[in-house]
């Protein structure tokens, strides 16, 4: 193997690959990064085993070849190359030798046969714009449960409806839903993502523009963009029937600024006790709306915030960590908390914005 | 021969000492031969990268093992199947964490999505009793697929009978089939209102021959609920056309109703004929020997032990449907942990009086609409003195009901019914009860009538 190309390519792409290598597995080979040289383009590929990446970087190509090389050997030395535009490749025997105007390294070759392929998906197929495919999984991800007991709701579940993509998330204690609008409906039943291969398409595709190619089947979907090719296993289960359970009533229903909501639940969280637990009592009539957490070590804050509210008088109990965190999905200035009874979920949404709904289970007392 | 486990396992051993004991624990853990078809071995892995990697590197390997245990082998296909889920021996590290949260109520929602059927109808849980023999031994037929009379299927029967039971059992247990045979068969569950709204959501967004394919697609459709057709005029075309096609292409079509077809308000006449031409079947309320056998099967199904009496006293005295028996139950069980002890059949006496049928408490009035109503005859007229044939008729037999059922005076039947005299009632009550022996349809025609008093 015999080329050249841009220093700053090879940078990214690498970062990129170096993240979906397998960390601590039966398979020492999988934490290398297999890089390949053929005709016009330069390839770095990687895979846990859940993921695999591809990168295609353009180059000029003397001689084609195929080397494996340890990921996070190869990143470093390239984050530490600066000052350099080209850098030349060249496999000599066992050893890749990394030449630049100012360096000249030489590293150890291992050799490729026991380097997996990754799965190339032919089945259904479909685009989107890639800040679409972002603010799907970004407003939900954070609802995944974290623990691996039942994958299918450590997961994403994505599905079309209507005019809309739908991007769910769950851990049981909290539920976000977040509906994005696409050009036409796509009709397949919808596919889980698992939770952790969603960041790392967070972070691959975060700063790209453009169309995204999304091919699935059963057990497997792909996302390619430009050169870049990445593909995730899918969870063959069914994701639990969650529209059930979004209370259709609403018998109180408070909006207030994001902000103020927002500062209160901070100072709150000082006095909030080893559940995170803080009350909410909202009565209408007298233009109430106070959040109250106790700590029997520390003490006891009460926080009245303007709101406007009406319905019936409520008086609830929940975890505000889970509050705060719907606060980075949510982007307009106001948000509307509804409330059925007691002891069904709370819901919340940007005013006027039914695009993404988020629900909180209420604490017992 | 040696059996698929035996083989793999075999073949493992062969593997594992040709490659090194990385590989061989990424990429053959997890593995099992799926079943084995006319020379073809189908192995089971699992996922992707399993796979690829499998076919791309290590087919000639599995293949040549293969080889030295039998030789009747030709072939070899890779399948993606779903895991067994770990045993839950993981215990949460956390658990104060969770003692005070309370969960979205997430659970038991395990419905299938493609065919919308719900796992837990089985056969295995239907109890068989004269009641519904008939209706389990044509479900049976349909199965088997023995023959094709019972198509369509059309069960009907009182609310909380079993009816949703049996036709999603079905429905399963061809599904299950086509596991076996691997003939694939699209089954779709649904009740009348989900066709409805479905249909209405297709005219909206102009989507009515997405609509019509989708629904001529299926190989085994069940309705549910098919009573809400009345007065759906569209929907019942819809159906009428559906009906027709999926009848042309022999298609299995399963439909459950509280009443009988002939009796369902405001039928286009044309569908009734349809309804009326198939299998129709119904499941009457069960006998005291089913209830028994249904509270023992319930009792097995949660591991719950409760005195021979007691059992006894419930089946004796609950003769509603079978809903409410599993209530009753229910609130029997829950007290016995309650107290946690037996209950003494006079506490079980309180715990389900609520549930023993009372004598109802419906005014004359009500019985009047109902049974208008039934007849399609405006209720007003019954009071007027009219002799209209259909009006006199639905008249005598509202005074028959009320004399027979809710033992209500002559007089007062009379002076209620439009200030008739109390030999007229006696007249007609006579007159129904001569015409129940000879008319069969009448008899049918008031058991209708009563299921719809006990809603």
């Amino acid at each position: 193997m015999k080329l050249e190309c841009s220093v700053e390519k090879i940078k990214k792409a690498l970062s990129q690959v170096n993240r979906i290598t397998g960390k601590n597995l039966t398979l020492p080979i999988l934490s290398s990064v297999l890089i390949i040289a053929s005709k016009k383009l330069f390839k770095l590929r990687a895979t846990n085993l859940s993921l695999g990446i591809e990168i295609e970087i353009p180059a000029n190509i003397e001689k084609e070849g195929i080397s494996v090389i340890k990921g996070d050997l190869l990143n470093n030395i390239f984050l530490n190359i600066y000052n350099d535009i080209k850098v030349s490749i060249e496999v000599i025997k066992d050893n890749l030798y990394i030449k630049t105007k100012n360096n000249k390294i030489f590293i150890k070759n291992y050799p490729n046969e026991d380097f997996p392929t990754i799965p190339i998906i032919s089945g259904e197929s479909f685009t989107i714009k890639s800040t679409d495919l972002i603010e799907g999984i970004k407003s939900v991800y954070y609802s995944a449960s974290l623990s691996d007991i039942k994958p299918e709701i450590s997961s994403i579940y994505i599905y079309p409806e209507e005019n809309n993509l739908v991007f769910v998330a769950t851990d049981s204690f909290r539920l976000a839903e977040k509906k994005i609008k696409t050009k036409k409906t796509e009709d397949f039943t919808g596919v889980i993502i698992p939770f952790k291969n969603t960041v790392e398409i967070l972070k691959l595709f975060n700063e790209t523009e453009g169309e995204i190619k999304v091919c699935f089947n059963k057990n497997q979907i792909s996302f390619s963009h430009n050169g870049i090719y990445l593909t995730s296993k899918l969870i063959d289960g069914i994701f639990p029937d969650y529209k059930q359970i979004i209370p259709k009533n609403k018998n109180t229903e408070a909006i207030t600024l994001k902000q103020d909501l927002l500062n209160a639940l901070k100072l709150s969280n000082i006095f909030a006790d080893k559940f995170n637990q803080i009350n909410l009592n909202i009565n209408p009539k007298k233009n109430i709306f106070e959040l109250t957490s106790k700590n029997i070590d520390v003490g006891e804050n009460k926080t009245k915030i303007e709101a406007n509210t009406k319905g019936d008088d409520i008086n609830i109990n929940f975890n505000h960590k889970y509050l705060l965190d719907c606060f980075q999905s949510i982007y307009q200035d106001s948000v509307s908390l509804q409330f059925d009874q007691e002891n069904k979920p709370i819901i919340i949404r940007g005013a006027r914005d039914n695009s993404f709904t988020y629900l909180i289970m209420p604490m017992n007392k | 021969m040696l059996n698929n486990k035996q083989l793999w396992d075999n073949c493992l051993v062969e593997v594992e000492s040709s490659i090194s004991k990385a590989n061989f624990s990424t990429w053959f853990k997890n593995t099992h031969i799926l079943k084995e078809e006319s020379g073809t071995i189908f192995i089971s892995v699992p996922n992707e990268f399993v796979k690829d990697w499998l076919i791309n590197k290590y087919h000639k390997l599995i293949m040549k093992t293969f080889r030295e245990f039998s030789d009747y082998i030709k072939n070899i296909e890779y399948v993606v199947s779903k895991q067994e889920i770990k045993t839950r021996s993981l215990s949460f590290p956390n658990k104060n964490e969770f003692t005070t949260n309370r969960e979205l109520p997430l659970q038991d929602l395990y419905i299938n999505k493609e065919d919308n059927l719900n796992p837990r109808y089985l056969f295995d849980s239907f109890i068989v009793g004269s009641f519904n023999e008939l209706a389990y031994a044509a479900a049976q037929a349909i199965v088997n697929k023995k023959s094709i009379t019972y198509n369509p299927f059309f069960v009907y029967g009182g609310t909380g009978l079993g009816k949703t039971h049996l036709i999603q059992a079905i429905g399963n247990k061809i599904k299950d089939k086509v596991k076996e045979t691997g003939v694939v068969k699209k089954i779709k569950y649904l009740t009348l209102e989900k066709f409805s709204i479905d249909y209405v959501n297709s005219v909206q967004n102009n989507k009515t021959n997405d609509f019509k394919e989708k629904y001529r697609g299926y190989d085994v459709l069940i309705m549910d609920d098919i009573q809400f057709i009345s007065k759906k005029e569209k929907t019942q075309e819809e159906l009428f056309h559906l009906f027709n096609s999926l009848y042309e292409d022999n298609k299995q079509m399963i439909f459950s109703s509280d009443k009988h077809p002939n009796y369902i308000p405001n039928l286009e006449e044309r569908l009734k004929s349809r309804f009326s031409a198939s299998m129709i079947i119904d499941i009457t309320t069960p006998d005291y020997e089913s209830r028994l056998a249904i509270i023992k099967s319930k009792l097995r199904d949660i591991n719950f032990l409760l005195p021979e009496d007691i059992v006894d006293y419930l089946a004796f005295s609950i003769q509603g449907n079978i809903r409410e028996l599993e209530g009753s139950l229910n609130s029997v069980i829950c007290q016995t942990q309650l107290k946690n002890r037996d209950l003494s059949i006079n506490e079980i006496k309180g715990l389900i009086k609520n549930n023993i049928k009372p004598k109802k408490n419906i005014s004359i009035k009500d019985i009047v609409k109902v049974v208008s109503d039934f007849y399609s005859i405006n209720e007003s007229s019954i009071y007027e003195k009219t002799r209209r044939k259909e009006i006199v008729k639905t008249r005598q037999i509202i005074m028959y009901l009320l004399r027979e059922d809710f033992s209500i005076s002559y007089p007062l039947i009379g002076q209620k019914l439009g200030g008739k005299d109390h030999t007229t009632v006696i007249h007609s009550c006579l007159k129904i009860k001569k015409d129940l022996k000879n008319s069969n349809l009448l008899n049918q025609e008031l058991d209708q009538i009563r299921a719809l008093f006990s809603i």
